[in-house]
């Protein structure tokens, strides 16, 4: 059965001065799939998602996220959630502030946030921290408040720029498991991450190496391609050579 | 719309929460008058005279106590000689030295010609005017007594007498004429500071990254940081407004309305310029650094010190992009003057223009991808 495709890129270029960020990326990622966007730290992880949210400007290529051209960066966004690396939920508003502003934003009424709000909370067992401030939370937490306000306004993707990074493995562990019921939800999530052992969660992966998509399947058929026990293995195999003699 | 509401409603919950603003919207506009207003004068009082006494005479003595029964004058020291006189004003212990010659009265006796001389520290050039002219009328009263009880000429001498009356601030009162500028400058920086500190603190912290990927539009995210700081703005203008009436019984000629709606206009000007030029920078401290600048300028400029009439043309030219210049001289025509809508109408409208290039520009400038 052919897969409906939510992400097309081909031959994606970014370069910043003489610096190639991303040397002609080639994927499709198909809706409802987790997508894991694999890569040491500098890979250019962190660009593409940029440039796929409609943040960064691509130096050339065709990319269509949602359907819609990269051109149209506006139309894109409303159909996304994001999360950035850096946390980005207001520190001084409480949980369920940062909740009503971005249900807002992405055009809902009080009247229809209010009910989904006590739901998410609900699910997510936060009802009780619902008016403290985000600053008084732990990180863990808040790592997964920012990621359910990022699908709060039921986007078609929802990108997640390493979502996991500095948080501990109990918090991973429950954060991977928001991710299956977001995809259960129908919502394409592409995630990036440097922690290997995340890619087998990952329905699809591609490994990113200085800039290049070095590999590009599921994780089982990776794993037999290069003949790994692990995808840790696969990657050390795939961008040890180059990071040594760079 | 509805957007903005919510993004409003953010930073009105921010603005709450944050005990810094609070202290700082009330105490900012409360020391800015009480401290400035009284401080900044022109007045060139007690000016230290130095006098050298080569005549010792009971007419250099006259004019000495005629001197030091002025106001202006304090009698600073008394050198021996040129040397003593020139270290004085070197150290600064006196502002102007009278050298009264030997010959002083015997001039005055009709035997040659009296003469003083007179030596002024003219680094503050405004100052050593000033105090040559106190120091010229007086010796000219002195010179008069000196005519008349001398009987050499009738004690009718007929002259022009000129009567001046000052208009507009009748006492010549100096803070009457800082107070309305002080006003200038204190919603210059509320607006500029906070509001353009406000973005670049989002950028810093990476939240209006967040922001950026969402699709709300460029006018409504400017619109939501430029309305809780021009509401602020006008506060703190009425706070200081009554600041300025209970301290220094400030004069209020014209209409309060017509005050604050340029008061508006000036500050969506100022919030424009403050939001374009967080565009600019990525940091707090780059973007203080560029306010910075550009606030002096502005401020030096706009005429609240010295008349933006006499700066060289192209200051003046300057001036026709610089909204501090315009409300400047609103602020003291509409309060001072009394002057209507008529009156300052060029100049309201060369603000509305200002203030709609500036909001466009921040607007335009602003980067919703880098």
């Amino acid at each position: 059965m052919e897969k409906e495709k939510v992400i097309e890129v081909k031959d994606l270029v970014k370069r910043f001065g003489a610096f190639v960020a991303n040397d002609h990326l080639t994927f499709d990622v198909y809706k409802g799939d987790i997508f894991g966007f694999l890569g040491a730290n500098g890979a250019g992880k962190t660009t593409a998602i940029r440039i796929l949210c409609g943040l960064s400007r691509p130096t050339s290529g065709k990319v269509t996220v949602a359907g819609i051209d990269a051109g149209r960066p506006e139309e894109i966004k409303k159909r996304i959630g994001y999360m950035s690396q850096r946390f980005s939920l207001y520190e001084d508003l409480t949980v369920s502030e940062n909740i009503e502003l971005y249900g807002g934003i992405y055009g809902m009424t009080m009247k229809e946030i209010r009910p989904r709000r006590e739901a998410l909370l609900e699910r997510l067992s936060f009802s009780h921290y619902s008016d403290m401030l985000i600053r008084s939370l732990p990180l863990g937490l808040r790592q997964k408040l920012a990621f359910a306000v990022a699908v709060f306004h039921d986007p078609e993707i929802v990108f997640l720029d390493e979502p996991t990074s500095g948080v501990d493995p109990i918090t991973r562990r429950q954060f991977w498991e928001m991710i299956y019921e977001t995809a259960s939800r129908g919502i394409t999530v592409f995630v990036t991450t440097h922690y290997m052992d995340e890619a087998e969660y990952c329905d699809r992966i591609t490994i990113m190496n200085e800039g290049r998509i070095e590999a590009l399947d599921t994780p089982a058929v990776l794993r037999k391609k290069y003949g790994t026990e692990t995808i840790e293995e696969l990657f050390v195999k795939i961008a040890r050579p180059k990071t040594e003699t760079a | 719309m509805r957007k903005l509401l919510f993004l409003l409603k953010k930073e009105f919950r921010q603005i709450r929460r944050n005990p810094f603003m609070a202290r700082a919207i009330i105490a900012v506009p409360l020391l800015q008058m009480l401290i400035l207003v009284p401080a900044i004068t022109f007045e060139v009082k007690r000016i230290d005279l130095a006098v050298t006494d080569y005549d010792r005479s009971p007419a250099s003595r006259e004019l000495i106590s005629k001197l030091s029964g002025s106001s202006f004058f304090r009698i600073s020291g008394a050198p021996a000689g040129q040397a003593g006189a020139d270290q004085l004003l070197l150290s600064g212990d006196a502002d102007i030295v009278l050298i009264i010659p030997d010959d002083f009265s015997e001039g005055l006796a009709g035997i040659g010609k009296p003469t003083l001389q007179v030596l002024a520290d003219a680094v503050n050039a405004t100052s050593a005017q000033l105090g040559w002219n106190y120091l010229v009328s007086i010796v000219r009263d002195y010179n008069r007594d000196v005519i008349i009880s001398s009987g050499l000429a009738p004690a009718a001498i007929p002259g022009i007498s000129v009567s001046s009356r000052y208009w507009y601030n009748p006492d010549l009162n100096y803070k009457y004429y800082m107070l309305p500028g002080i006003l200038v400058i204190l919603i210059t920086a509320i607006g500029l500071l906070m509001a353009g500190l406000n973005l670049v603190r989002e950028k810093e912290i990476g939240t209006i990254e967040q922001i950026n990927v969402t699709p709300v539009k460029k006018w409504e995210l400017i619109a939501s940081k430029v309305i809780p700081f021009f509401i602020i703005g006008l506060f703190d203008l009425a706070l200081g407004l009554i600041v300025g009436w209970i301290a220094f019984d400030i004069p209020f000629e014209g209409s309060i309305l017509l005050f604050f709606a340029c008061a508006a206009i000036f500050l969506v000007a100022v919030l424009g310029l403050a939001l374009f030029f967080s565009t600019m920078a990525s940091t707090q401290q780059q973007f203080l650094f560029i306010a910075f600048f550009f606030v002096m300028i502005f401020i030096l400029m706009s005429g609240i010190f010295t008349p933006s009439e006499s700066m060289p043309v192209w200051a003046q030219q300057f001036n026709y992009v610089n909204p501090v210049a315009y409300l400047m001289r609103i602020n003291r025509m509409v309060m001072l003057k009394g002057s209507g809508f008529q009156d300052i109408a060029r100049d309201m409208v060369a603000l509305t223009v200002l203030a709609l290039a500036f909001i466009t520009l921040a607007i335009r400038a602003y980067r919703k991808r880098a």
